[in-house]
C-alpha cells in the first residue's frame, strides 16, 4: 500500500469516528471563528495549505525578513513611556535603560501631539497627562539628558508635529556631538490613521502628506539610519477593527505614503527601505501569529511587483508591536499580565522586530514603575526562558497556521482592491469608508461582550464580587503650572528676533507648494520656538482638519 | 407621541480615543434615544452650549486622557453659567475609582468605567430621565407553595380533610414529570407535586431531601419584563426565557443561590380570570 493511500484510508477512519463522538457529544459551539470571522476547522492536515518553501530572509518573507532571525539579536525591547515633564520622563527612561531595555520610546502629551503650547487654552487639564510635554527644545533637552543619542535609538509617537520634533532631535543630537548619520530611530508621522482612528490630527490630508514627504526626502539626505515613518494599525485595531481589517487598512495607507512620495518626485528605493510597520498584538494567538506573516508577504509582493522597487531592503516589512491595550480589563488587573504574555509571544512567533508590553495596569491609568517593570521582565522572560526564539519561525509548516496566513492574505487583499476601487486610502478616508467599517465591528464586539458570547474573563465571567483597586500612578496635578512657567521664562529668555525671523520664513516657504519645510522648522527649533508657534504658522497657512 | 429622550455625548479636551463614546451613541440610538455626538476636542464651554440648544435631557462625557478631574468639573460650570445645571451629567472612559467620590462630589451624577454594559447605562439613563416610562410592578402575592410528596392521594387527606381546604384540580405536566393536586387557599393554593417518572425533578428532590416544601411560586405581572430585569441584574435563574406551567401559565425558576437556598418560580397566568 502506498503511503498517500494509507493517509486517506487513516483519515477516512479518523473522519468515521468523530462523526460518532459528535452524535453523543455535540461540540463547544458552531462555528469556530477567529475576530475576523475566518472559520476555525476542526482539524488542519496537509490537505489545508498549499505547501509554499520559503526561507527566512528571502522573498515574499513570510517567515522573516532576516536570514537568522532571533539567533543573532533578539527583538528590540522598546517600552513606551512617558509622562509630567521632561525630567520626570527622563528619570524613568534612565531607570529603564539600567533595567535592560535596550531602546527608548517617547509618549508624549497630547498639547504636544495637537499642535499647542502648555499655556494654550485649549490644553487645559491635559498637560503631562498622558505622556511628556514638551515646548521648546529646552524641554527635549532635559529629556535626553545624559541619554547618548549615538548609542540609543528612540521611537517618538508623534504624528502631525512629527516634523518639529524631528528636528529638536537632531538638534540635540547636534548640541551632544553626535553627526546626523549616527541618529537612529523612528517617529510615527502617520497622519491617516489619526484620521481614521486617533483623533491627533492638525492640517488636513494635503498638506499633511506634504510634510511627511518633505520627512522622508530630508532624512535621506541626512538622517540615513532614521525610521521616517511607522505606519501604524495598532490604533486602527484599538478603535475595534479586526485582525484582518487592521491588516488591510494599514498596508492601504502604506500604499498611499508610497504613493505620494514618487509623486513628490522621489524614486522608490531611495525611500522605502526606512518605511517601517507598527502592529498591534491580541489574543487570538494563531491569527495574530498569521496576520503578521500574512502581512509580510502581501508588502514584499506590492513592493517589488508593483512599485518595481530593486532593493531587496525595500520589499521587506519591518515592524514593531504593541500588545492591545484594549484586551485589558480594569476588572482584576492582574489577569493583564496573563494577556500580555500570550500577545507577546504571538509579536514573537510572527517575527516582529522591536516589542513594547502593555502594563497589567493600563486599563485604570498610566503605568506604576512596578508594573512597567512587569512588562518588560515579560519580554524578557519569553526571549531568555521560553527558548522560543532558539528557531526561526518555529511554527512555518503548522497545518493551521500555514492555511490561516493564506486565508488572511486573500481577506486582505480583498479590502485593499475595494479600498483601490474608492480611489485609495486618502480617499477611503475622507469618505469616513474606514471609520464606517471599524465602528460597526468595534459595536458587534461589544454586543457579543454583553451577550456572553465572547467571553473575556473578569469582565463577563469568574467575575469577583469585591474588586482590589490597586496603586496607580498620579501625575502631579502641579506640573501644568509649573511648564506653562517654565515656556513662559524661555519665551522671555531667547532671541525673539531670531524666532520671528525663522518663523516669517517657515510662512513664507509653506507658501510655495515645492519648498522642502524641514530646514525652516530645524532653524526655528534651534531658536526655541515653541511647538505650538510653529504649528500654528502652519495652521495658517494650511488651515485645520475638522474631522467628518 | 412621547418625546425621545435627548442625549448629548461629548468628548472633552484633546483625547481621540473615540471607540467607547461612538459605541454609547449606538447602544443608545438602539434604545431609542436621540443621541448628538459633539466629535473630538470640544471644549467645555462648547458642550455646555451644545447642550443648551440642542435641548438635551442628560449629557454623557467620555474622556481616557486623564483630563477628567480638570474637564468634567468645568463642564458644570459652564452649564451653570447658562441656568442650565439642571441637565444631569454622567461621564466614563479611563477614571481610576479613586477619582469617582471626587466627580461625584462636583456634581456629576455617575461614572461610567470600563467593562460597563450599555444595557445598564441606557436603564440608567431612562430611570433618571423618565422613571415612569418602563416601571416593574412588584410580585403581586404568592401565587403558590409547591410541596413534593412520593404520593398524592396518601398525601391529601391531610389537607382536605384534616384542614379541610378545597382540592381544586389534578392535572399532569408531562413536560416536567410531574402530577400536580392543586388545593386553595384563600388567594393563593397549595401544590402537591408527585414524580412521574425517575427523571423528574421532583424525584431528584425527594430522592435529595425527602418530602418537603419543594418551591415558592411569585404571582408577576409582566413574566417577561420581570425575568429580564433579572439576569440583567446578575440574579442567577434557571430558567432564561418563560416556559408553560400547570394551569395556563407561564413560569421560570430562579437558582436557589440567589435567595438563600429557597427555590422561587415566578409565574403569570392568563389574565382570564373567570
Amino acid at each position: 500500500m502506498s503511503e498517500n493511500k494509507l493517509h486517506s484510508s487513516e483519515k477516512v477512519q479518523y473522519e468515521t469516528s468523530v462523526s460518532k463522538i459528535l452524535k453523543r457529544f455535540p461540540e463547544r459551539q458552531q462555528p469556530f471563528t477567529t475576530s475576523s470571522d475566518i472559520e476555525v476547522k476542526r482539524l488542519y492536515d496537509a490537505d489545508s495549505a498549499e505547501s509554499k518553501s520559503s526561507y527566512p530572509g528571502q522573498y515574499p518573507y513570510t517567515r522573516g525578513i532576516q536570514p537568522t532571525m532571533y539567533r543573532s539579536r533578539f527583538w528590540t525591547m522598546r517600552q513606551y513611556a512617558g509622562f509630567g515633564s521632561a525630567a520626570e520622563t527622563n528619570k524613568r527612561f534612565r531607570y529603564l535603560l539600567e533595567q535592560g531595555q535596550t531602546g527608548l520610546s517617547v509618549a508624549f502629551d497630547l498639547p504636544t501631539q495637537i499642535g499647542y503650547d502648555s499655556d494654550d487654552i485649549m490644553s487645559e487639564g491635559e498637560v503631562g497627562k498622558v505622556g511628556v510635554a514638551i515646548d521648546t527644545l529646552k524641554d527635549m533637552e532635559r529629556l535626553l539628558d545624559q541619554i547618548p543619542l549615538d548609542k540609543v535609538s528612540t521611537s517618538m509617537t508623534i504624528n502631525a508635529p512629527a516634523s518639529v520634533l524631528l528636528c529638536m532631535y537632531i538638534a540635540v543630537g547636534e548640541k551632544q556631538g553626535v553627526p546626523l548619520e549616527k541618529l537612529t530611530g523612528t517617529i510615527q508621522n502617520d497622519i491617516l490613521k489619526e484620521y481614521i482612528a486617533r483623533g491627533t490630527y492638525i492640517f488636513p490630508p494635503k498638506p499633511s502628506m506634504r510634510l511627511i514627504t518633505n520627512i522622508f526626502e530630508y532624512c535621506q539626505k541626512f538622517v540615513p539610519k532614521f525610521n521616517t515613518i511607522s505606519i501604524s494599525g495598532y490604533h486602527i485595531r484599538e478603535a475595534g477593527s479586526n485582525a484582518v481589517q487592521e491588516a488591510a487598512f494599514t498596508i492601504a495607507n502604506g500604499i498611499a505614503y508610497v504613493d505620494a512620495a514618487i509623486e513628490s518626485g522621489l524614486d522608490v528605493d531611495s525611500f522605502a527601505p526606512r518605511l517601517a510597520f507598527f502592529f498591534n498584538a491580541h489574543n487570538n494567538f494563531f491569527e495574530e501569529v498569521a496576520k503578521f506573516r500574512a502581512s509580510r508577504r502581501i508588502w514584499a509582493k506590492i513592493m517589488k511587483e508593483h512599485y518595481q522597487a530593486k532593493d531587496p531592503k525595500s520589499w521587506k516589512l519591518r515592524f514593531h508591536t504593541q500588545t492591545g491595550g484594549s484586551t485589558l480589563t480594569a476588572q482584576q488587573p492582574d489577569n493583564n499580565i496573563v494577556r500580555v504574555t500570550l500577545q507577546a509571544l504571538a509579536a514573537v512567533m510572527g517575527g516582529t522586530q522591536s516589542l513594547h508590553t502593555n502594563s497589567r495596569d493600563e486599563a485604570l491609568s498610566l503605568p506604576t514603575e512596578d508594573s512597567a517593570r512587569i512588562a518588560l521582565r515579560t519580554q524578557q522572560i519569553i526571549a531568555h526562558e521560553s527558548g522560543v526564539a532558539d528557531t526561526i519561525d518555529p511554527l512555518g509548516g503548522s497545518y493551521y497556521v500555514e492555511a490561516l496566513t493564506d486565508e488572511m492574505e486573500e481577506k486582505i487583499n480583498e479590502y485593499l482592491e475595494q479600498i483601490k476601487e474608492i480611489g485609495g486610502a486618502v480617499q477611503a478616508v475622507e469618505e469616513g469608508y474606514m471609520q464606517r467599517e471599524i465602528h460597526q465591528n468595534a459595536y458587534e464586539i461589544q454586543k457579543r461582550i454583553e451577550k456572553e458570547e465572547e467571553i473575556i474573563v473578569g469582565l463577563n465571567k469568574f467575575k469577583l464580587d469585591e474588586e482590589v483597586n490597586p496603586d496607580l500612578l498620579k501625575v502631579d496635578e502641579a506640573l501644568e503650572k509649573a511648564q506653562i512657567e517654565s515656556l513662559q521664562s524661555i519665551r522671555k529668555e531667547r532671541d525673539q528676533k531670531a524666532v520671528d525671523k525663522a518663523l516669517s520664513a517657515l510662512k513664507e516657504n509653506a507658501k510655495t507648494p515645492d519648498a522642502n519645510l524641514i530646514p525652516n522648522i530645524l532653524d526655528a527649533v534651534r531658536v526655541y520656538a515653541s511647538v505650538g508657534e510653529i504649528c500654528n504658522v502652519l495652521r495658517e497657512e494650511f488651515g485645520e482638519y475638522t474631522g467628518l | 407621541m412621547v418625546r425621545k429622550i435627548r442625549v448629548l455625548v461629548a468628548k472633552p479636551g484633546l483625547d481621540g480615543h473615540d471607540r467607547g463614546a461612538l459605541i454609547i451613541a449606538q447602544a443608545l440610538r438602539d434604545h431609542g434615544m436621540e443621541v448628538i455626538y459633539t466629535g473630538l476636542r470640544q471644549s467645555p464651554a462648547q458642550i455646555a452650549q451644545a447642550a443648551v440648544q440642542e435641548d438635551v435631557d442628560v449629557i454623557g462625557l467620555s474622556s481616557l486622557s486623564g483630563a477628567h478631574r480638570t474637564l468634567f468639573p468645568k463642564v458644570l460650570e459652564e452649564l451653570k453659567h447658562r441656568d442650565a445645571i439642571d441637565i444631569p451629567v454622567i461621564g466614563g472612559g479611563v477614571i481610576p475609582s479613586e477619582d469617582i467620590p471626587y466627580l461625584i462630589d462636583q456634581g456629576i451624577r455617575k461614572i461610567f468605567t470600563s467593562g460597563s454594559s450599555t444595557e445598564v447605562l441606557a436603564d440608567y439613563i431612562q430611570e433618571l430621565i423618565d422613571p415612569k416610562t418602563k416601571p416593574i410592578e412588584k410580585p403581586k402575592k404568592i401565587a403558590h407553595i409547591g410541596i413534593a410528596v412520593e404520593n398524592i392521594d396518601n398525601s391529601l387527606s391531610f389537607y382536605t380533610d384534616a384542614l379541610g381546604l378545597e382540592l381544586e384540580a389534578v392535572e399532569q405536566v408531562e413536560t416536567e414529570g410531574v402530577k400536580v393536586a392543586f388545593i386553595n387557599l384563600g388567594e393563593s393554593r397549595l401544590e402537591l407535586l408527585e414524580p412521574l417518572n425517575d427523571t423528574s425533578p421532583i424525584r431528584r428532590f425527594l430522592d435529595k431531601k425527602g418530602e418537603g416544601i419543594h418551591h415558592i411560586a411569585l404571582e408577576v405581572d409582566d413574566i417577561k419584563t420581570r425575568l429580564e430585569q433579572l439576569i440583567k441584574q446578575g440574579v442567577k435563574v434557571i430558567n432564561e426565557k418563560p416556559k408553560p406551567g400547570a394551569n395556563n401559565s407561564q413560569i421560570a425558576f430562579i437558582h436557589p443561590k440567589a435567595a438563600s437556598g429557597v427555590l422561587f418560580e415566578i409565574c403569570q397566568h392568563e389574565k382570564s380570570d373567570n
